[in-house]
């Protein structure tokens, strides 16, 4: 699994010119989760598309491993990106939904499948390949989200509040499994979220929106 | 002792009514179509049939229809969907009026859609297949737009932003994530859209050459030119196996769309060269819509010698229409009466036949069987109206009755179309409450649908009247030679030489513009009064 720095630097992020959130300056090591806590409307979300590359920044740069990919297209960042809901592609079985990204870089078919059989066994859902993503339950389903995005090999995944569509009880323990299955592939991560419990339960590390801000 | 679940059931004798729906297709509908096997049939029984199906001129034509049709089917999609991509995704100043405005084609009446056509390139492009296909496009437009715009404004923008954080690039996403949630709408609307093209008859009257024939067309000249009518029967029964195969491939196609929640999806604003795009797309689609109506305001004012209203004065002189059929004005003063005879009879038979929805079981069917008149086209209609009511025993021919009961049966599925989704999203826990305060079956009925079917019913024989103004198949066949409906006058008029008959088309055909678009534009008002009233 590759994995890399994700630094941002004084971004301003926001729409149709209207700062949401400005000055915004962080640092997530190689292996690191990193989370990021705020109510509802503080930025957060607007924050990860702007990493991603899903929104242009107002101002300010981020860089992968002191690469600037400010103005790279989002396919090329190699930076995962998972939302609230799992939003698999309802078309393609669970299994190509895993297989998707490691297609996107020119994993030959076959070895794409098998490697996306592993992960989703390595989530959990051994044996779910065949699958359709509306036979699955919310959990399952957002394993599988997480399955995929990992079989891209990003250098950096994004999570932006991914267990909350879900009920409590499930939350809480698939916060914990996602971040152990985080940990074990190494790669640097930023998660946000508006629960307390949660980011404690899954970060190295946590501090809120408005400590990043300028 | 009456139980809970009757207080939210409407009253009993409201299944009777089905009666109404059921005897009208029966007699109208089933009947004239038999009439149509038998007269085939008649001949020489199933052989001569066969033989009739085996002619390499009836394959032939069926042929040329066919590629005809799916060249118009495709440019109706090229056109269509980057409009329907901007206009229901994006959010830009006038985007309710170009919505507004795509629509407008498929409402005008063909006939004048191909004077409209005719009156913009007919210098540029001359009579046949191009101008055909090009008309056929046009009015389809809506079709796309609507249809595939309505899916596409549903469709979840993140799934591709997703595709692109795992490495797709904006166009392998767009066939990766894109296509496929649309492939289901693209699919039924291609259906509906061929079906148009395949059946049309005005259009290829007006603008096109013995290359263009459509079976629609071959029907009418069989059984008005060459007197075939087991000839045009045959023709017919091909037409209609074609249709509802279509249809049903149409179907399946629209039913494959991939389970998931359907969510509002907020419009974004273009930022950019996205939005130099849009904004393009949005102007390029007014303009083709706008130009060959204004091109046809306009031949209606262009005389010998310039501009005058020279042939908005002749309109209602004999002179200008022709000494066996009457004034140009007697004509829309007809037209007028069968579009207020199909407004009633349409909204009675429709609405109740859209009132089974309500029902339990299988009185519910008879909403569907009152949508079968759509898969029959409108020449087919006439024909079997003609062979089943204007011959002894029943000769209607000498009446008025045979154009309005045929665009009644036209009309009907639409008004089916309007009233049923409005019935069915009506609360029906009013009921209920109705009942719970002490009113009775009939009653409770009144209070929760009565306010909805009052305007849906109104709104729906607004568009009856709007499509009996505007049909010209049925009528070829059904209106008597000395009393001609507009748009059978219009295409008369174009029949004969001089300018005075063209510039009188157009007037006519103006005419028929500003009826149409008032009545739509009035039963949008009301629908739009109800969707406020429903939201309250």
């Amino acid at each position: 699994m590759t994995t890399a720095r994700l630094e941002v630097r004084d971004l301003s992020v926001g729409h149709d010119g209207i700062v949401v959130a400005g000055g915004i300056a962080l640092r997530v090591d190689p292996g690191e989760i990193l989370a990021i806590l705020g109510p509802s409307g503080s930025g957060k979300s607007t924050l990860l598309s702007t990493i991603a590359g899903v929104v242009a920044p107002l101002s300010g740069r981020v860089l992968v491993d002191a690469v600037d990919v400010t103005t790279m297209p989002v396919h090329r960042r190699r930076i995962g990106l998972i939302f609230q809901e799992p939003l698999l592609f309802a078309h393609l079985s669970v299994g190509d939904n895993v297989a998707y990204g490691m297609r996107r870089q020119g994993v030959e078919r076959r070895q794409a499948r098998r490697r996306a059989a592993e992960l989703l066994a390595w989530v959990g859902l051994p044996g779910y390949e065949g699958r359709r993503s509306d036979q699955l339950s919310g959990g399952q389903a957002q394993r599988v989200a997480l399955a995929r995005a990992l079989g891209a090999d990003p250098s950096v995944l994004l999570l932006d509040e991914p267990f909350s569509a879900l009920d409590a009880e499930l939350r809480g323990r698939l916060a914990v499994e996602v971040a152990a299955r985080l940990r074990d592939a190494g790669v640097a991560a930023l998660h946000v979220t508006h629960d307390a419990a949660e980011a404690e339960a899954v970060a190295d590390r946590v501090v809120t929106i408005d400590e990043l801000a300028r | 002792m009456s139980t809970a679940a009757t207080g939210t059931r409407p009253p009993r004798w409201l299944g009777w009514t089905a009666i109404v729906p059921v005897a009208f297709l029966l007699v109208f509908l089933a009947y004239p179509l038999g009439r149509l096997v038998a007269t085939v049939l008649d001949v020489d029984g199933p052989a001569g049939f066969a033989r009739q199906l085996q002619s390499p001129a009836l394959w032939r034509l069926g042929a040329l229809a066919a590629g005809q049709a799916l060249m118009s089917t495709a440019l109706a999609l090229a056109v269509g969907l980057p409009i329907a991509n901007v206009v229901s995704r994006y959010r830009f100043r006038g985007r309710a009026l170009v919505q507004a405005l795509v629509t407008v084609p498929f409402v005008l009446p063909t006939v004048v859609v191909a004077l409209a056509l005719r009156s913009l390139l007919g210098g540029a492009v001359p009579q046949g297949l191009l101008l055909v296909v090009l008309a056929h496009a046009y009015v389809n437009l809506a079709v796309v737009v609507r249809i595939v715009g309505a899916q596409w404004a549903q469709h979840d923008g993140s799934l591709e932003i997703v595709a692109r954080t795992l490495g797709a690039s904006r166009a392998r996403a767009f066939v990766d994530v894109t296509w496929p949630a649309l492939r289901p709408a693209i699919g039924s609307t291609a259906a509906v859209v061929f079906v148009f093209c395949f059946t049309s008859l005005g259009i290829v009257l007006v603008l096109g050459d013995p290359s263009t024939r459509t079976l629609e067309s071959q029907i009418l000249r069989q059984t008005s030119v060459l007197l075939d009518f087991p000839g045009a029967a045959a023709t017919a029964l091909v037409q209609l196996l074609v249709v509802s195969t279509v249809l049903l491939l149409g179907l399946r196609a629209g039913r494959r769309t991939p389970a998931r929640r359907v969510r509002p999806v907020p419009l974004r604003r273009a930022t950019g060269v996205a939005r130099v795009a849009v904004l393009t797309t949005a102007a390029v689609a007014a303009t083709i819509v706008l130009a060959p109506v204004v091109a046809l305001v306009l031949r209606s004012l262009r005389v010998a010698d310039g501009w005058g209203l020279d042939w908005w004065t002749s309109a209602s002189s004999v002179d200008a229409g022709t000494t066996r059929i009457g004034s140009p004005l007697s004509a829309i003063g007809l037209s007028l009466s069968y579009a207020a005879v199909t407004a009633v009879v349409a909204a009675l038979v429709g609405g109740l036949a859209a009132v089974a929805v309500l029902m339990p079981g299988r009185a519910r069917a008879t909403a569907l069987v009152a949508m079968v008149p759509l898969g029959v086209s409108s020449a087919t209609l006439g024909l079997g109206t003609l062979l089943a009511f204007g011959r002894p025993p029943v000769d209607l021919r000498g009446t008025w009755l045979l154009v309005p009961i045929a665009h009644a049966l036209v009309a009907v599925p639409l008004v089916v179309a309007v009233v049923a989704p409005a019935l069915r999203t009506t609360d029906r826990r009013i009921l209920a409450v109705a009942a719970t305060l002490g009113a009775g079956p009939t009653r409770a009925f009144w209070t929760a649908y009565g306010p909805v079917l009052r305007v849906v019913v109104v709104a729906s024989a607004g568009l009856a009247a709007a499509v009996s103004l505007g049909e010209f198949g049925a009528a070829s066949f059904l209106a008597r030679v000395g009393s001609p409906t507009v748009p059978v006058q219009i295409v008369r008029l174009l029949g004969r030489p001089g300018e005075q008959s063209v510039g009188v088309a157009a007037v006519l055909a103006v005419v028929l513009v500003v009826l149409t678009l008032t009545l739509v534009l009035a039963v949008d008002r009301l629908g739009r009064g109800l969707r406020r009233g429903q939201a309250a």
